[in-house]
Formats: C-alpha cells, structure tokens, sequence
C-alpha cells in the first residue's frame, strides 16, 4: 500500500499566526521561533531589573561550560549588556577534568566567546587542587556531584575574583531551581531552603546572580535550535548517582500534568526566604579557620574535603 | 512514517494521523524532556503528524 500522505498544519503562534515551534504550558500560549526570541529576551530582562542582578559599574563574571543553558545565558547578556560601556562581561570557564565530556562543552565555550569577543578565563581542577576531577574520584563516584560541587565553586569564586567580577552569573534554569527547592524539601534542610545567594553579604563574596531562573530547560533548549545553534552535547557521566536526576525525572512529569508547579514551587521558596527574612537559620557566616573564606561552622566544605583528596 | 528516537535508533511506525504526544507516551518520553521536529521544523506536541512525515526526536541534555 502507497503511503498515505497527511500534512496538518503545525499549531500556529498565538501573537502572529506563523507556526508555532513550542507550546508555553504555564501560559497557554503558543510561540513562533521569532516571537519565543523575543518572550525569553524580555523574561530574562525582566528578571534582572526585577532583583537589580546587573547595574552600572558591574563586572559580570558568566560562568560559561558551554553546555545549552550558559551558552544561552552568555548570548543574552551580550545583547542586552555588550554594547554598555558601564557593564562588562567576562566569560569563566571550569575545566574539571572530565574525559570524553568537559572537551566537547570547553570546545563550543571557546566558539562562542571567540564569536562575541567576549574576555574569556579559564580555571582547571588541576591547576588550584593538583588533579583532575577523573582522579580525584576514583573508588568514590556515588559522591561525584557533592565532591565536584564543592570544587566547582571555589574554581568558580577564583575565576570570578581574577576576573574582577562584582557579580557571578550562573546559567541555573526554572527546572534546576525547582528541582534544588524540592530537594531541599526531602532532605529537610532548611539552612539551605532559605538561603538566598543573591544577597550581598557584607562585600564577603561576591553576589551570585541567575537570569534565567524562570526560564524553562525546554525554552532554553528551544531557544538555541530557532537560532541554529543548539549542540546535542554530551551529559556529564557522573550524573547518574545524583538524587536530581531522580527528581528531576518525577518533577517533570508533575509539571507536565500540571503546569506551573515549577514556578509554584519558586514562588513557596520566595515566601519562607520572606519569612525568614534577617533571621539566621543554622549558624551565622563566619569565617573559615584554615583558608579564611566566609561559610557557616570554622571549617569550610573545600577544607573539610581536602584531607581526603590528599590520599 | 519515519521516527527517529534520541538514540538515532530509527524504525517505520504507522502512518495514521496521531499527534506527537501520543507517539512520545508509546515511546516513554515525557514531551518537555525532548524536541521534536517534522521534516526539519520544530513543531510542538498537539500537532498531528502522519502520512510520510520524517519526526526526530531530539533529547535536551541536562546541565551546562
């Protein structure tokens, strides 16, 4: 039998008519590649004058992997910022030491700040802790993501700081933040529920900001094809032992059921973080015994961790 | 109609009309885990699709 040929139109964009390429469930509304563009630019926008993220005078570091979401975070903040003469952008990469993952994401890091002329900084695992991450796990992988947290941040913070950064920009999304609010929930820690890095603390660390927190992945991911420039990138490979990836898996299937739980779940953390505004939940910030960064206890979680990476 | 799965594993499915939901759900597939295209155009999950149309399933990678 001859196939039989079926062409029904694509849904079209709620603003213009022309087909839509995503379904925006939280809205209802359907979005055509040009006017997608557009929503995410004014969202992001939006966002970063809402919380006041970026003002004049600031550098911004733009911790850049190269994977979609930062690679989406640095072409925005370019078009909004790059042509400002009282803001400047620099991108900070983290080289882990990931085989057969961290190459492929340094590659299109190195693309894009080349194609945008944006300063870019580099800081490996090996240079500030005298090995690659691959190293550093071996016999531990089930704690791959808290270790490699741990690390990332402080690699981070050192990048931000030779940067001369005033602010740290993170490529979290809608998804990544309702999953660390849910995961918070479960594991009862409510230090960290309420904790609003965003906060200046004093001039003791640099402010961490997130532009695209009310972005969803899938508008990201979407985002990037309409503009051809969407990598089917590699995941990284210790990915598999963490808790997000089983609540992500169960989130996004309540979010699809019923949209807006995720921004529901935003919107409860912003209230108790009200609630237990100029309260201090857990121990105040103070000042670590051994490397003098500010965090909660004497000892910070990079020194706490660093005997064990001396094996 | 051709289906191509994230894995690039590609097969022959039925050509009746369906939307690209239900063609996500056979495969397990929550629709805002992956994109989906039709002949090369991003179309959203409610479009139905049929006929001789090539659908590519691309998976968003997490992180990054």
């Amino acid at each position: 039998m001859d196939p039989v040929t079926i062409r029904t139109d694509t849904p079209a964009c709620t603003l213009c008519g022309e087909p839509a390429v995503i379904l925006q469930r939280h809205t209802g509304r359907y979005l055509c590649g040009t006017h997608l563009l557009a929503d995410v630019g004014q969202r992001v926008s939006e966002t970063i004058d809402s919380q006041q993220q970026i003002v004049p005078g600031d550098v911004v570091a733009v911790a850049l992997s190269g994977g979609k979401d930062s690679t989406a975070l640095l072409l925005l903040l370019h078009s909004l910022f790059g042509s400002r003469d009282d803001i400047r952008l620099v991108a900070v990469t983290i080289d882990e030491g990931i085989s057969e993952y961290r190459e492929a994401t340094i590659r299109s890091a190195e693309d894009l700040v080349r194609r945008l002329g944006v300063e870019h900084i580099t800081v490996s695992f090996l240079e500030l802790f005298g090995d690659s991450l691959d190293t550093i796990l071996k016999g531990r992988e089930p704690q791959a993501c808290s270790i490699c947290g741990i690390l990332r941040k402080k690699a981070l913070v050192v990048g931000a700081e030779r940067a001369g950064a005033t602010k740290l920009a993170t490529g979290h999304n809608l998804d990544d933040e309702a999953q660390s609010v849910l995961m918070n929930v479960l594991r009862g820690d409510l230090m960290r529920l309420v904790r609003n890095s965003g906060v200046d603390s004093n001039g003791r660390f640099i402010p961490r900001i997130k532009p695209l927190m009310y972005m969803q992945e899938k508008e990201i991911a979407t985002f990037l094809m309409v503009q051809g420039i969407w990598e089917d990138l590699p995941e990284c490979p210790y990915a598999t032992h963490a808790l997000r990836r089983e609540v992500r898996s169960m989130l996004c299937a309540i979010e699809y059921q019923h949209p807006g739980t995720m921004l529901r779940l935003m919107e409860n953390k912003k209230a108790v973080e009200a609630a237990f505004l100029g309260k201090t939940v857990g121990e105040p910030v103070g000042t670590c015994r051994e490397c003098g960064d500010p965090c909660s206890g004497d000892l910070c979680q990079l020194c706490q961790l660093k005997p064990s990476l001396l094996r | 109609m051709k289906l191509i799965l994230p894995d690039r594993d590609t097969r022959v499915i039925d050509p009746a009309p369906a939307t690209v939901e239900a063609i996500l759900q056979r495969e397990g597939i929550n629709p805002l885990e992956v994109m989906v295209s039709r002949d090369g155009k991003l179309v959203t999950e409610d479009t139905v699709v049929g006929g001789d149309d090539e659908i590519l399933i691309i998976r968003i990678s997490h992180g990054g």
